[in-house]
């Protein structure tokens, strides 16, 4: 695996997105230098110019946000033989997603766009994985970089990418913080996806579930929780949908505003 | 030994005194909740506390632990990782004695785990007994636990001027002998010792409809109890209530490898029945899918299975599982649930 032929070409590509999670590969290029030992990077429009056709893993940043968008992808998937959802907008749509549970999707594109309005092609937000077929995804917003290197390593072993399934609550009790939720503080730790070392409670904020939410969360419950904490519909609702508003049954809905 | 008395002036030193030898750890102030910590500074220690977020089990099965480093070249070798840090736990309540007396025996009764019988044997406890109850929550007076004759290498409690220490084993009276500066108690020091135990009990209230040892039977009955649906409903499979119980042991095990695939780590680190993960096994199955059948489980565990194998009931009564829970599910109300209700 150490002899230069035998690195695995790799290439990104990034879509509507912040390109936060790009920026943190780079720095993880820099703390993990054996990455390169392992992986040749053949596309990366944020850290260099030549362009690569042949890579095998392609790592998709950002949302796809444009009709137009679909086919750079359909290409991207012919091409890689593992596509892998960089990030909370690639992985669940993300905040790019709000979009969608607004009342009109034409109204919030001229709130946006102002008078150009028409110039701009757009549609409802979807999750990259709502367009093409996704191997693996490495959730969060912006990615953990230690988490990149071990989603790579693992992928390259051919194990499972080894994402978290259980709750943030699981590493936030480990750290020993004083729980938000007890003293009246939203937070969505129960219910949202853990890798994270449970960074914003460990910091004081509340868990606004950039990582995507555990697979059968007990939603129910969980409004409750947080009615308890005083908060209103409203309010719990913004929660559940800062990063997690993509829904596939609201596309059809979305769609029918503009 | 004869019972010792320390002045509560002695405190800092003797634990200034054993931190030259030892890892100490201690309750430490975390916001408005305790955490047990090494101590860096004997000022930092407060005996004063209620509870800790998580139990001093951490000090013997640390959240993640290293059990071996391998090579992977042509012959891969693997070497354990043992090595120990001769500790004392300063402070623990009775309720977690009793925690650490029950994994004592599940970490060796069947199995030696060498890598926690190692650990425990450099760890020395000195606990502290509580006069009232640490909250509403607690329920040691139900579970026993509320005081302590056994389990400890050092006990204290808090007298108006000093502590008395009782010493429960001769590592115990060793370490005072070295590291403290004790007197026999006074006539009137034990006077004051009996009353303050004998104040401290009507302060504890029962929170079990019923003594703690019908619950292996109770429960028994109760496999197909509708409680455990209505738990599932409430509860956020969030895992916290295993996470910060006394009792609860389970681990899972992982290997690290580097990018190159030349070296790598085995670390255990803590799991938990209650994640929905837990119980898959490979082919896709899952024994406990629902959360009905994991909430099922824990309290099986805590108040019947445990006791078939360990002779011991699961719980201590030290109340966190029910502190944490967002939920608001107690153990305390269910089994009062199912006590009531039955036939
Ligand atoms: S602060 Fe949030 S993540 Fe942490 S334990 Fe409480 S609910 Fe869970
Ligand atoms: S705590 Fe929640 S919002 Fe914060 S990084 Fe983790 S998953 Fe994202
Ligand atoms: S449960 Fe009882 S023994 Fe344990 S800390 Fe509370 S009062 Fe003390
Ligand atoms: S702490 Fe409460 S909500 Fe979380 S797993 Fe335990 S019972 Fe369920
Ligand atoms: S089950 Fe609850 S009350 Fe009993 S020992 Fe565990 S955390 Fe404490």
């Amino acid at each position: 695996m150490t002899k230069e032929n035998t690195k695995v070409k790799v290439a990104f590509f990034d879509f509507a997105s912040c390109e936060g999670c790009q920026l943190t590969i780079v720095d993880a290029l820099q703390t993990h230098l054996s990455l390169l030992d392992v992986v040749e990077i053949v596309q990366f429009r944020e850290a260099m110019t030549e362009k690569g056709e042949d890579y095998l893993i392609a790592f998709v940043e950002g949302s796809c946000n444009r009709k137009s968008d679909e086919e750079r992808l359909f290409k991207i998937r012919e091409q890689a033989a593992l596509v892998v959802a960089l990030g909370a907008c690639a992985h669940t749509g993300g905040v790019n997603a709000l979009k969608n549970i607004q009342p009109s999707l034409q109204e919030t594109r001229e709130y946006v766009y102002g008078d150009k309005a028409d110039w701009y092609e757009v549609y409802p937000t979807r999750p990259i994985s709502a367009v093409i077929d996704v191997d693996a995804f490495i959730p969060g917003c912006p990615i953990d970089r230690g988490e990149f290197v071990k989603v790579v390593k693992n992928v390259l072993l051919g194990k499972r990418p080894g994402i978290p399934d259980y709750p943030v609550c699981v590493e936030c009790k480990l750290k020993e913080n004083v729980c938000l939720l007890l003293e009246g503080k939203p937070c969505l730790g129960p219910i949202s996806r853990a890798g994270c070392g449970a960074i914003c409670p460990t910091y004081g904020d509340g868990c606004e579930g950039c990582r995507g939410i555990i697979p059968h969360p007990n939603e129910n419950a969980m409004k409750d929780v947080l009615d308890e904490a005083g908060l209103t519909l409203n309010e719990i609702m913004a929660r559940f949908t800062m990063y997690n508003a993509y829904q596939e049954d609201q596309i059809e809905t979305a769609e029918k505003t503009i | 030994m004869k019972l010792q008395v320390l002045d509560k002036a002695e405190i800092s030193p003797l634990v200034e005194a054993l931190m030259e030898d030892y890892r100490v750890v201690a309750p430490h102030a975390k916001g408005s909740k305790f955490t047990f910590e090494t101590v860096t500074d004997p000022a930092d220690l407060r005996l004063d506390y209620d509870t800790t977020i998580l139990p001093p089990k951490k000090v013997l099965q640390p959240t993640k632990d290293r059990l071996a480093t391998f090579t992977m070249g042509e012959i891969p070798q693997i070497e354990d990782v043992l090595e120990v840090t001769p500790t004392v736990v300063f402070g623990t309540h009775t309720c977690d004695l009793k925690g650490i007396q029950l994994l004592d025996e599940v970490f060796s009764r069947d199995f030696d785990d060498t890598k926690y019988t190692a650990q425990r044997k450099e760890t020395f406890l000195i606990s502290i007994e509580c006069l009232s109850p640490c909250d509403e929550n607690a329920f040691c007076k139900d579970m026993g636990t509320m005081t302590a004759n056994e389990g400890f290498d050092l006990h204290l409690t808090e007298l108006d001027d000093v502590y008395v220490v009782d010493a429960g084993t001769e590592a115990g009276e060793e370490l005072l002998a070295k590291y403290g500066s004790a007197r026999e108690a006074t006539e009137a020091e034990k006077q004051e010792l009996n009353q303050k135990l004998g104040a401290k009990w009507p302060k504890f209230n029962y929170k079990l409809n019923f003594e703690a040892a019908k619950l292996p039977a109770m429960l028994e009955a109760s496999f197909n109890h509708p409680i455990w649906d209505d738990m599932g409903e409430r509860c956020l499979a969030c895992g916290s209530c295993t996470t910060v119980c006394p009792t609860c042991y389970c681990f899972n095990v992982a290997d690290e490898v580097d990018m190159l695939l030349t070296q790598g780590t085995r670390e255990r680190y803590w799991d938990s029945c209650q994640l929905e993960e837990f119980a898959a096994v490979a082919g896709g199955e899952n024994f406990r899918e629902g959360r009905a059948a994991r909430q099922r489980h824990r309290l099986m565990r805590k108040g019947k299975y445990i006791y078939e194998k360990f002779d011991e009931l699961g719980c201590v009564g030290c109340g966190r599982c029910v502190r944490t829970c967002v939920a608001k599910i107690s153990i305390v109300e269910s089994f009062n649930t199912i006590y009531n209700g039955r036939k």
